[in-house]
């Protein structure tokens, strides 16, 4: 495989961060987290691609990779969709109505015929118990989600498709 | 000089170095700490919490593996509450493990299986459904993986980084989902995978080459030593007696090879199965090929070279048997006969200072150096080691006396050598191996045992001796060693 | 935040200030002040100041914070590193995130003296994933601190070099143990390492390394300044100091509250938090993140909320997340959410806990789906009681605790439950 820089899978601005990361810790090793966030940030997901070009054209070793790929859970394992709804199913959002609210979501995604749009999980605390239940989708953070005020919440995305 | 420490295990006594650890001091005297992650070879995982023990003074039981033993330490492996511990340490382990005993090839030597007898709660507490994984994944190499099986001890794990340097697997995922394995597509490719199988405290690989063979316990185990390559790794040899059968090899820790051996070594039992072995004397008259007894053999062969006499005698000497062999028959032949020409006969296209690194060598000869030495001994042939096949071939003796190389798979010319010797005068080819049968003509062939038949040494690449201490007995009826041969056939003379 | 006006303001004292987060905000009433003080001490000084303020770990563990500095070895060739442990993921726990939105440069200043003190070269303050925005803002708090000559080369012309920079997590509680947390910083899987050695001898890169939570760092500016007796005089006599306690639950006002050590839990909850919300009674609380063993009500009265007080009720003050759960939460949904917890966050290193979380949550799961059976009670509090004290790390017993606290308080209410499902 040529592994000049021009016929890399990644796009310049993903190379030039992948490049610092590299050098930015005392070993190259610590850069594999910061480098897979900034290609789930760019490309949805790590895919089998990345990592090859990883080992290739940056010596990251594959196993490693696949290791941290799997182990840590902020990383997708599939391609997501437009949407991904990380509800908190912890103690005090279970207590204060997690369970309707995502039963509710399903409903509005069912629905509205969004379910290639939107995907819906939950996930451990998010650390914002005081504001509970909270949910993420993609990166925003959303508080007090109840069964009353989801929709209007998710109106926001859908409304985009 | 290292400090030493002394403490005690179960009340005995143990003086070990600084910085030993318990488990490694208990391992030394041979009390049996239960365990699975920990290997001697390999570096501390300390993660199947197994090797729990109660140090006399301390609130909390500790494992073995990552203690250090310290001066007046008391260690108690066996109190109430250790036994209670190991019990659930077992007990853990069996929670996704699938039980499939009955088709399973570590059966016998597992550690599960082993430990279980032992320490095991019989009643297993665990009534809901396991976690399902893949089973029967060929990733390379001799090996085949059940991960389900797998306790996650990560012996093999640590195997590929610290032993081959190839980390080719990795731990994917996390808690009870973990799960052992290569990179997806991706096979193990070095010639160590075996070692896997043997280190593997459970069912989790097997060896392809073994798999489905034999139940272990039908085997009978004996120390020996690979006669694979001029390293001389330790080995136990597999057989079943009764039929004579070898399966498998092992390696046994030594001194030479630590806890390893290659795949290579592994195969080095094959050639001692009764298919492949030269079972009669013969003689060929006139292109017919006569079997006869060894009386009839020695006498015919001891006729002939009185016939052309020591002066037209040559000796073509491979270096695959042992010192004791080579001393009888140079005593013989060099020492009584007063032979002079004797020829080293080593594979052509050896690559002898080939080292990879980690135990195989280029010289694919088990005594080279043992030959050696006994050739300076008598004073005869070339002090440095090589070829003498072609000027053997060209200084046309009248009578030939070649010792085989044994292992056919260690000497990739050995058809091409066998053919080019049975066009001479009179070859006597004193052999382990069938080889020469594939080939019409042999004027005289003298079957001989093979290393796992006989006592003896050899003399390893680093000049120590490797004993063979515990033959089997041969299959072959009246088949001899190169050492006795050589001494019924003095009796001729 | 919270309604705290009579108490003393540690680590909140920029609460309720406009561009709080802002190095200039900071710097208005005393930032960076500490660190200054600090330059004028020897470095064993500082350790002696934080040991005598009697300031403890506050990510859980409670452990004296100036003792774990005082392991570091002192002389000895090559780097050392600090790390932030801003990885919070303990359940019902949001009080470090309260401080990145609050006070960023409190966190950079408690490093930088931290780091005089243990002679660090490098520090990391690791935050986990989800913070999006906690993230930029503590960037940006290190980028500020750098112009301003608090980071770098030569520190205020002190000689003393120190650099720090920012480490996102990927979603594993475990990283919050700091030696998992340390794997992770390496690039690794963050599974905790085999003690011994200790991080202060070998840690990242196998380098002497401390590790501290973020309200931990957050405080030492204020010891710097105020000095070790002005801290030890708040709290009791073992619980020094102030405390974050997140509450969160059936409760009017919810959130973070800065509170001296020792304080009521009555007088928290009915009057600083509003007691508990209109309709819904009191049913138990876990005083101190998820891994903390449930109080039943009986228990919590005349509670203080300091290490000791909580410790003899046998749970323990751990994080300070204090989750008020009331009459309407079922304690098999309860049991099973934190069941199913551990078994998702367990690193899967040790076999205790691999398999031991798992089988938990496998119990839980069929009590859940009325598929109870009559000993899996009993059987919840056998199998946490094997998995207590075995393994590499605490998220073992952190799953153990809390069930046997439940199984054995609540353990009616399940057994009810399972039989009911059974006649269902």
């Amino acid at each position: 495989m040529n592994s000049s820089n021009n016929s890399s899978i990644f796009s310049e601005k993903l190379k030039t961060v992948i490049e610092k990361e590299l050098t930015r810790y005392e070993t190259k090793r610590s850069a594999i987290l910061p480098i897979c966030h900034a290609i789930q940030d760019e490309c949805g997901w790590v895919q089998e691609k990345h990592i090859d070009a990883l080992e290739k054209e940056y010596s990251l070793n594959r196993i490693q990779v696949k290791e941290v790929l799997t182990f840590y859970k902020a990383y997708k394992q599939s391609e997501p969709k437009k949407f991904e709804i990380e509800f908190c199913d912890n103690i005090v959002c279970c207590m204060m109505g997690a369970k309707d609210a995502m039963a509710k979501i399903e409903e509005l995604i069912e629905k509205q015929g969004v379910n290639s749009e939107f995907g819906l999980k939950g996930v451990p605390c998010l650390g914002v118990c005081d504001q509970a239940p909270a949910m993420l989708v993609n990166k925003d953070r959303h508080h007090k989600i109840t069964n009353e005020n989801v929709e209007k919440v998710l109106s926001r995305y859908s409304s985009t498709i | 000089m290292s400090e030493t420490i002394n403490f005690k295990i179960d009340g005995q006594s143990v003086s070990v170095p600084k910085g030993t650890t318990v488990m490694q001091a208990a391992y030394q005297m041979k009390i049996k700490i239960p365990h699975f992650c920990w290997h001697p070879g390999l570096s501390v995982a300390g993660v199947c919490r197994f090797c729990l023990v109660k140090v006399e003074g301390r609130p909390k039981l500790e494992i073995a593996c990552n203690l250090q033993a310290s001066e007046g330490m008391e260690i108690l492996t066996d109190t109430p509450e250790v036994k209670e511990a190991h019990k659930w340490a077992l007990e853990f382990h069996l929670v996704n493990h699938p039980l499939d005993c009955p088709i399973c090839d570590q059966a016998g030597e597992c550690g599960l299986q082993n430990y279980y007898m032992e320490v095991g709660k019989y009643q297993s507490q665990m009534e809901r459904p396991k976690v399902l994984k893949p089973k029967a994944l060929d990733v390379g190499g001799d090996l085949v993986l059940d991960t389900e099986r797998c306790i996650l001890c990560s012996r093999c794990v640590r195997f590929e980084k610290e032993v081959t340097k190839s980390e080719a697997l990795g731990i994917f995922d996390r808690g009870d989902h973990a799960i052992i394995g290569t990179y997806p597509g991706k096979k193990i490719e070095h010639k160590y995978t075996t070692n896997l199988v043997d280190i593997c405290p459970v069912g989790a690989f097997t060896s392809k080459d073994f798999r489905f063979k034999q139940r272990v316990w039908f085997l009978k185990d004996k120390q020996s030593v690979c006669p694979g390559c001029s390293t001389g790794c330790s080995i136990d040899l597999f057989a079943k007696e009764q039929t004579g059968t070898y399966y498998r090899i092992k390696p046994r820790e030594g001194e030479s090879n630590g806890y390893w051996m290659c795949d290579t070594g592994r195969g080095m039992y094959r050639h001692l199965n009764i298919e492949t072995r030269q079972r009669f004397h013969y003689v060929s008259k006139n292109g017919q090929k006569i079997d006869i007894d060894q009386k009839e053999s020695l006498n015919q062969l001891a006729s002939k070279i009185k016939e052309v006499g020591p002066e037209h005698v040559s000796l073509l000497v491979s270096a695959q048997y042992t010192n004791e062999e080579y001393e009888a028959f140079f005593d013989f032949f060099v020492g009584k006969l007063g032979v002079k020409k004797v020829y080293q006969w080593r594979e052509p296209t050896e690559k002898l200072n080939d080292f990879d690194g980690i135990l195989l060598r280029g010289d694919r000869n088990s005594n080279t150096h043992g030959l050696m030495a006994t050739l300076k001994k008598y004073g005869v042939g070339n002090q440095k080691i090589g070829n003498e096949f072609d000027i053997a071939v060209s200084s046309a003796a009248k009578v030939v006396i070649a010792l085989v190389p044994e292992i056919p798979a260690t000497f990739p010319s050995l058809q091409s050598n066998l053919q080019t010797l049975v066009s001479l005068n009179f070859v006597s080819f004193w052999t382990v191996n069938s080889e020469i049968e594939k080939i019409k003509g042999a004027k005289h062939v003298v079957p001989v045992k093979g290393f796992s038949e006989k006592k003896g040494s050899f003399t390893n690449h680093f000049g120590k001796l490797g004993h063979l201490t515990s033959p089997f007995v041969s299959v072959i009826e009246g088949i001899n060693c190169v050492a006795s041969t050589t001494r019924k056939l003095s009796e001729y003379f | 935040m919270g309604n705290t006006s009579d108490k003393i303001k540690i680590i909140t004292k920029y609460e309720g200030m406009p561009n709080s987060r802002s190095l200039d905000t900071y710097l208005s009433k005393g930032g960076y002040e500490g660190l200054k003080k600090s330059f004028s001490m020897q470095p064993a000084q500082i350790i002696e100041e934080v040991k005598a303020s009697g300031l403890r770990g506050r990510g859980g563990a409670g452990f004296p914070t100036g003792l774990k500095w005082s392991f570091v070895p002192q002389n000895i060739q090559g780097p050392k590193y600090l790390i932030c442990n801003n990885d919070e993921g303990e359940p019902g726990t949001f009080k470090d995130r309260y401080i990145a939105e609050l006070s960023p440069h409190m966190i950079v200043e408690g490093m930088i003296i931290a780091a005089k003190a243990i002679g660090a070269c490098k520090g990391y303050i690791y935050t986990r994933y989800e913070f999006f925005e906690e993230i930029k803002w503590l960037e940006a708090a290190i980028q500020e601190a750098y112009k301003a000559g608090f980071l770098g080369k030569n520190i205020l012309g002190s000689g003393f070099d120190f650099d720090l920079d920012h480490y996102t997590g990927a979603g594993a509680y475990i990283c919050g143990e700091e030696t998992g947390l340390i794997s992770s910083l390496e690039g690794k899987k963050g599974q905790p390492k085999l003690k011994p050695p200790f991080p202060a001898v070998s840690g990242y890169l196998g380098r002497p390394t401390v590790v501290n939570n973020t309200e931990t760092f957050a405080a030492v500016p204020w010891i710097m300044i105020n000095g070790a007796a002005a801290h030890k005089a708040i709290g009791t006599e073992k619980s020094a100091g102030t405390k974050l306690f997140s509450i969160s639950g059936a409760i009017k006002r919810p959130g973070v509250y800065e509170l001296p050590l020792g304080y009521s839990f009555e007088r928290f909850l009915n009057d600083d938090c509003g007691g508990m919300i209109e309709g819904r009674s009191l049913k138990a609380c876990i005083p101190g993140g998820a891994s903390a063993p449930i109080l039943t009500p009986e228990e919590l009265k005349g509670l203080t909320m300091d290490y000791e007080a909580i410790a003899a009720k046998g749970s323990m003050l751990g994080s300070g997340a204090v989750m008020i759960i009331d009459d309407r939460m079922s304690m098999v949904e309860l049991m099973k959410v934190i069941a199913d917890f551990y078994h998702h966050e367990s690193c899967g290193q040790c076999t205790p806990c691999r398999e031991g979380t798992g089988w938990l949550a496998n119990i839980m799961g069929g009590i859940y789906h009325k598929e109870g059976q009559k000993g899996d009670v009993d059987k919840l509090w056998t199998v946490a009681k094997a998995m207590e004290g075995r393994t590499i790390c605490a998220l073992s017993d952190a799953a153990a605790m809390p069930t046997k606290a439940i199984t054995k308080k609540f353990g009616d209410e399940l057994r009810a439950f399972i039989e009911r499902g059974a006649g269902a």
